[in-house]
């Protein structure tokens, strides 16, 4: 490569690592660089922990998603603000008959695309039209690595096999993709065989275990799925990555505390649009709810930036707390666990004692 | 090299070339611009040769002339 004194010789080599410096500068100057659009909120398996999930045969909330074209504007209108990174999700992206009017012409627009699904609707005839331009990245959950379990989690039987049946059916078309999966205290115990599972398919794995309560206020079985803030700080005390990441916070300097509510880049360089056409923050904190196809995209991204810009304090007893830096509270958690912005979350407060327990002692 | 398999980004500043269409799958990571192979590309856009490319950067960077064509064929290669 040519090389002289650029910045772009400043940036980290490691991809995630890089995809988090261009956030943090596109966020330096306020660049939506970074969406998700959620083409629907329904879904053909019903997991009990699932945040959003609505039935995939709800017609009225099918009616009022955003078609096809209406996608397709907001995205022009986004990527002409500067988005750069989209990705796809739902509910389950493939439960729309008009997926492919959606995203052929995306892959079209300069986006680096990424997209979640379950697997369970890739037929040979998607994977096909997907390899024709796919995704950059796309990300497979899987629920367990059995179907007694894989189906205990989803609530529909056959689902486990439709899904590897998808897995399948990718991988026969070289289609770039990860396996992830959703640890519940129904599948935990299968953490592993589904671990061996993706090393079998020559597939990268990983697993994400913070289950927050539906955004919508709805019930869901969340209680009864998360696993123990022991658990919790165990399992990532096991991942080499996730324990480098504690261990670099915990040797910070104690006083360096922050007041501000956002530490992270929603509003700042990133942004969700729901399946009604609403533009919120993150997925799990459906606010600001600006509408991006009646006031314009610009218009909408500058409500999110004041929002994030005004956003109150954490609690006092938040920023009072010697665990804080350890605690992965933000508004999005509190929004949904106690209806505020700012309230403290129990079981995460739980989970920051553990981890300030665990990795401030191994520090200098 | 066909340009219309990669799009010109930008990012907080930082340039980056974006495949598009079925290039995406041989491009591995994320393909971030300096600023002599930001001016490289619109060259090629400009349809110039190896030989007035590798003249122009060496009129515009610190660079030898033999330096700017192997640094042009590897970076024709990288996108190629």
């Amino acid at each position: 490569m040519i090389a002289d004194s650029s910045t772009a010789a400043e940036l980290p080599t490691d991809y995630f690592a890089l995809l988090r410096a261009l956030q943090r500068r596109a966020g330096a100057v306020r660049q939506p660089a970074s969406g998700a659009f959620e083409l629907t909120d329904r879904c053909n398996l019903s997991c009990q922990m699932c945040y959003i999930r609505h039935p995939a045969n709800n017609a009225a909330r099918r009616q009022k998603e955003l078609s096809a074209s209406e996608w397709l504007a907001l995205a022009q209108d986004a990527v002409d603000n500067g988005m750069v990174f989209l990705l796809l999700t739902g509910g389950e992206v493939f439960v729309r008959p008009d997926f492919f009017e959606i995203y052929s012409p995306l892959t079209r627009m300069g986006l680096i695309l990424t997209l979640f699904t379950n697997g369970t609707l890739v037929t040979d005839r998607i994977a096909e039209r997907l390899a024709e331009a796919p995704p950059g990245l796309t990300q497979i959950t899987i629920y367990g690595a059995t179907a007694a379990t894989y189906e205990a989690v989803t609530g529909v039987p056959g689902s486990y096999a439709r899904c590897c049946a998808g897995i399948e059916a990718l991988l026969k078309q070289r289609i770039p993709f990860d396996l992830r999966t959703t640890i519940t205290q129904q599948n935990f115990g299968e953490l592993e065989a589904m671990r061996q599972m993706a090393h079998n398919w020559g597939l990268p794995f990983s697993g994400a275990w913070m289950l927050m309560q539906r955004r919508d206020g709805n019930p869901s079985n969340v209680d009864n799925c998360r696993l123990s803030a022991q658990d919790c700080v165990s399992l990532e005390a096991a991942d080499r990555a996730s324990a480098d990441e504690w261990i670099e916070t915990a040797s910070r300097d104690l006083s360096a505390r922050s007041d501000s509510n956002f530490n992270c880049q929603a509003g700042r360089s990133i942004f969700v649009v729901n399946s009604f056409g609403q533009m919120n923050l993150c997925v799990n904190l459906s606010k600001p709810a600006a509408r991006p196809l009646n006031i314009g995209f610009r218009a909408a991204w500058e409500a999110l930036q004041r929002f994030v810009d005004e956003a109150p304090p954490p609690a006092p007893g938040c920023l009072a707390c010697d665990a804080q830096k350890f605690c992965p509270r933000c508004p999005a958690w509190s929004s949904v666990e106690t209806g505020t912005l700012t309230e403290p979350v129990p079981y995460l407060c739980n989970i920051a004692c553990m981890r300030k327990e665990r990795y401030q002692g191994i520090v200098t | 090299m066909s340009k219309s398999e990669f799009v010109l980004r930008n990012i907080g500043g930082e340039y980056l070339l974006v495949p598009i269409g079925a290039r995406v799958p041989g491009v591995d990571g994320l393909i971030v611009l300096n600023d002599t192979a930001r001016y490289v590309w619109d060259l090629l856009e400009q349809g110039h040769s190896l030989d007035e490319m590798a003249t122009a950067v060496t009129e515009r960077f610190d660079v030898s002339y033999e330096q700017a064509r192997a640094d042009i064929l590897a970076f024709q290669e990288s996108i190629g």
